[in-house]
């Protein structure tokens, strides 16, 4: 190695906030030390899953969101449990974020983007939460390079905003073009939850459809839990291995799911039961979620219980009948 | 085409984005509310080869129209027949890459430098109003190459300098602002569409360059909180034609949400154009 002198790398600014641990050696032990490359079955119940995996102050990432294609059963598992202090990347997300907080679940928020709703205000004012400034895009290169296992990842946004104080995003002059550049800090999340339309039951999993970061979600966490409306057989995923967007050595769990995001919808499967949205976005924006998440969360002991009782197979059957577009969400 | 005899405002600023559509381009529309319909109004009347993308990384669809509520991103109907799916780290590699010519976004607001703000009104982490962040809107300011703005005409937000920079516009204002804190180069602001007025940038600066005619160019300027430069001459938008509104009710926005139906109406007299009751 020559001594570099020509381009020093120079910090030209840097955010003020905290941001999760880079660690990336760390997240190979981990790996070494954790993830099982053995095909073992990882199938077990939400309620199983979310005992095992999510731990109180884990910093917490979710696909999608409560609307389309969220591991809702998982998130509503995470309330019903009472977790605490978790931090959660609010990217892409709706009501799901509101909804966490107004159960008491979360300390910290990366955004991105989340309804901002009177609860979270409060929970705001009241010094309950802290907000971290990013942007969706931002959030996702993040897991991006916490996916790839490199400490920080260059972007071309980002820049120039206030957001950039609030954040853990630097400034340096890059050593190739001499140009200012952005650098983010990998995430490499405690959880990922993801909900997929099929997987087997040592965790290859199938996504269809447009998403937001399943993947390096999948790959940049040290514990991932699937939850998929079919599981299929393995034979199924070796006829078709271009399908696999999620190898099944990232997995930890799999819980068979179906109508898992209700009452969003997961393209392909079903359409969402609007009523049903509505009442769960009303609640988180007029500021008054208890009454929902008595009758949603508290009130059954299962995903499948509250389909049983609040939902009923003919609402169910009506909007699996409503998602009339197959097409690309079919091997 | 015949002018519409009655039309909500904020479908005057619909229309007057569809018509900037142009073939062979693309748009990265923010979201689903007037972003998005715009472009969907334009492709339908005037540039059917014009390409849309959105932030799941959802390259040219042919959506099935009308969406359920709420339902603009990762939804069988608004992905139906795309070129590609995607991701959004997709969208943002097309973004950063140069393929998105257009971005087309929406905000609560902006300054003379337009710079947009959607995270906070007041003085951040001192009481105020937290709202609920750029969402994609910051990668689409930063990488697009142009970017149009859809805002309603208000005082309050045409401000000074924006509370909180969420997205960026020219920041300060001055010559090489967005490349030294990173920002691709040939990037930023294009014009700003409200119901009542269109502006572009005079280096870096917001100018006014057209008005409705149901306004005045005091009118407009009653309600901007900082005063934009004014063009030598101020041309005179079209207003909405029964073909653009038809389509954008029965087929697009058939609730009424985006275009805000429930919100001002404007309605023909006989004579002109004046502000409905």
């Amino acid at each position: 190695m020559t001594l570099a002198s020509s381009r020093p790398i120079e910090l030209l600014a840097e955010g003020q906030a905290k941001y999760h641990p880079v660690d990336p050696d760390g997240f190979r032990e981990w790996v070494r030390d954790h993830k099982s490359r053995a095909m073992v079955s990882k199938l077990m119940t939400e309620k199983e899953a979310v005992e095992k995996l999510v731990a109180d102050g884990d910093y917490i990432t979710y696909e999608c969101n409560y609307l389309t294609r969220g591991p809702n059963l998982v998130i509503n598992e995470i309330m019903r449990q009472h977790k605490k202090d978790l931090w959660v990347a609010g990217k892409f997300s709706y009501p799901d974020v509101g909804l966490l907080v107004a159960a008491g679940c979360v300390s910290k928020i990366d955004t991105g983007f989340f309804l901002c709703t009177p609860g979270v205000k409060t929970a705001l004012a009241e010094g309950r939460v802290e907000i971290f400034e990013y942007s969706n895009v931002v959030l996702t290169m993040r897991l991006e390079a916490g996916a790839q296992g490199i400490p920080f990842i260059p972007i071309r946004s980002f820049g120039g905003t206030d957001g950039f104080d609030y954040s853990g995003a630097k400034l340096i002059r890059d050593p190739y073009t001499g140009q200012p550049t952005v650098i983010v800090p990998a995430l490499n999340p405690d959880v990922a939850v993801i909900h997929v339309q099929q997987a087997d039951k040592f965790g290859n999993a199938r996504v269809f459809g447009t998403g937001i970061s399943d993947v390096p979600a999948a790959l940049a966490s040290r514990k991932v839990i699937i939850s998929a409306e079919e599981i299929v057989d393995t034979e199924e995923i070796r006829a078709n291995p271009g399908l696999t967007s999620i190898p099944y050595w990232c997995v930890d769990a799999v819980i068979e799911a179906p109508f898992g995001s209700y009452p969003g919808t997961v393209p392909g499967y079903y359409a969402s039961d609007a009523p049903a949205v509505m009442e769960c976005m009303g609640a988180v924006l007029r500021g008054d979620p208890q009454a929902w998440l008595e009758k949603w969360i508290y009130g059954v002991q299962s995903h499948r219980e509250m389909l049983d009782k609040l939902v009923g197979a003919s609402k169910l059957l009506d909007m699996r009948k409503r998602e009339v577009i197959k097409e690309g969400y079919r091997p | 085409m015949t002018q519409a005899e009655a039309f909500s405002e904020r479908e005057m600023a619909m229309c007057a984005v569809a018509r900037m559509v142009e073939d062979g381009k693309t748009y990265w529309a923010a979201g689903g509310g007037t972003p998005l319909y715009s472009v969907l109004l334009g492709k339908k009347l005037y540039a059917p080869e014009a390409q849309y993308v959105t932030e799941d990384g959802v390259i040219g669809p042919i959506p099935m129209l009308p969406f359920e509520p709420m339902m603009a991103m990762v939804a069988a109907r608004a992905t139906y027949k795309a070129l590609s799916w995607g991701t959004m780290n997709t969208a943002g590699y097309y973004a950063q890459l140069g393929f998105l010519d257009y971005g087309i976004l929406n905000t609560l607001q902006v300054d003379k430098h337009g710079n947009i703000n959607s995270t906070f009104l007041g003085e951040y982490g001192h009481g105020g109003r937290r709202m609920h962040g750029p969402g994609g809107a910051d990668t689409i300011a930063a990488c697009c190459w142009r970017t149009i703005l859809i805002t309603d005409q208000e005082k309050r937000k045409f401000v000074e300098k924006v509370d909180f920079i969420s997205s960026p516009g020219f920041l300060d204002g001055s010559e090489g602002a967005r490349e030294a804190a990173g920002l691709p180069r040939g990037t930023g602001p294009w014009r700003v569409v409200t119901p009542w007025a269109m502006y572009d940038y005079l280096d870096r600066r917001l100018r006014l360059i057209a008005r409705s005619p149901w306004v005045t160019v005091d009118e407009i300027l009653a309600e901007c909180d900082c005063k934009p430069l004014l063009a030598d001459t101020i041309e005179v938008m079209e207003p909405p034609t029964d073909e653009e509104v038809q389509i954008l009710r029965t087929e697009l926005d058939v609730r009424g949400q985006t275009t805000d139906a429930a919100g001002s109406w404007i309605v023909w007299d006989g004579e002109k154009y004046v502000k409905g009751t």
